[in-house]
């Protein structure tokens, strides 16, 4: 009996590492803080409100599939950071921006944090990381979220 | 510590909703690297993996050299509902110059078909896909054996249905 229930507890441990691995919306690491993540039900409140102020959204990974988001290509290549910094250099540092991928999950996503870090040393104030810990299918697309044309 | 096992086993499974093994495997049809479609039914007779991947996918690349051995070995055998092994690899790709590069540096000579649609790939849906890489192992009449066989269990179920 002590044995299964041993058993049991590490196997729940071991999930919960896993799971927390998988889907963690945010690593000790990471270039971002739990206050900077943006959850898509309310990206997707403001992109169908016409009256809503409009962040400025980045795409900084494969495909440019959210409404009115800007194609930046995989922040993982220099040549699409550069892209990014080049357009981040004409705003004010107040502007609200949006940055998303939504390829993978965060745990393994090449794009966002390179995308996190240049805003972080621009010194920018007010952006956000959408929070699609899984990936866009799953958190957006899915849940029937205004999409590009 | 339960409700939290609960949890975790929720989240997990969620891949597992859907198509399940003894179930027809959805029609594909769409265009290789040179445009012409090629439809999953056309591989009728022979046990197919239909590989879900994409060049953007760190563990979907890191499997292909372990697909190409077991297609390499495994093409010409004889199944029980089956005469041959064929991969239908469907990628996620957004970019036909990222998806043609890939196939052609890494020699790729299996079935390779993507309408360059990214998550958006209606395919995605039909297949209810919530992470890559993801597969299905179907037999010579479409038929759903497995899904979704990594590592050493991608070659254990092709074993499974060799023809003794």
């Amino acid at each position: 009996m002590k044995t299964k229930l041993l058993i049991f507890l590490f196997i729940s441990i071991a999930s919960s590492v896993f799971a927390s691995c998988q889907f963690s919306s945010q690593g000790q690491n990471d270039p971002w803080t739990q206050q900077q993540l943006l959850d898509p039900a309310d990206l997707a409140k403001v992109l169908n409100d016409p009256k809503a102020p409009q962040p400025l959204v980045f795409s900084v990974g494969m495909q440019a599939i959210i409404k009115g988001s800007i194609d930046i290509g995989p922040a993982m290549k220099a040549e699409n950071l550069n892209v990014l910094k080049g357009k981040l250099n004409k705003l004010p540092k107040n502007t609200q921006i949006v940055v998303y991928c939504g390829c993978c999950p965060f745990s393994r996503c090449p794009n966002i944090r390179p995308a996190m870090e240049l805003l972080k040393n621009m010194q920018f104030t007010n952006y956000k990381l959408l929070n699609l810990p899984q990936n866009v299918k799953v958190d957006w697309i899915d849940k029937d979220y205004p999409m590009a044309q | 510590m339960s409700v939290v096992l609960l949890l975790i086993v929720g989240t997990i499974s969620a891949q597992s909703t859907g198509l399940e093994p003894g179930n027809k495997s959805p029609e594909i049809k769409l265009p290789n690297t040179k445009g012409d479609t090629v439809a999953l039914s056309s591989l009728k007779g022979k046990l197919v993996l239909i590989d879900f991947w994409g060049t953007w996918c760190a563990p979907c690349v890191a499997e292909q050299a372990e697909l190409a051995r077991l297609y390499n070995k495994y093409k010409q055998s004889a199944f029980t509902n089956g005469k041959g092994f064929e991969i239908y690899g469907v990628s996620l790709d957004a970019k036909k110059s990222n998806w043609e590069n890939f196939i052609t540096t890494n020699k790729i000579n299996w079935i390779q078909v993507s309408d360059l649609k990214f998550w958006r790939s209606p395919v995605a849906k039909t297949y209810n896909i919530q992470a890559l890489p993801f597969n299905i192992l179907m037999d010579g009449n479409g038929i759903i054996l497995a899904k979704n066989l990594h590592g050493i269990d991608l070659e254990k179920g092709i074993i499974r249905f060799l023809r003794k």
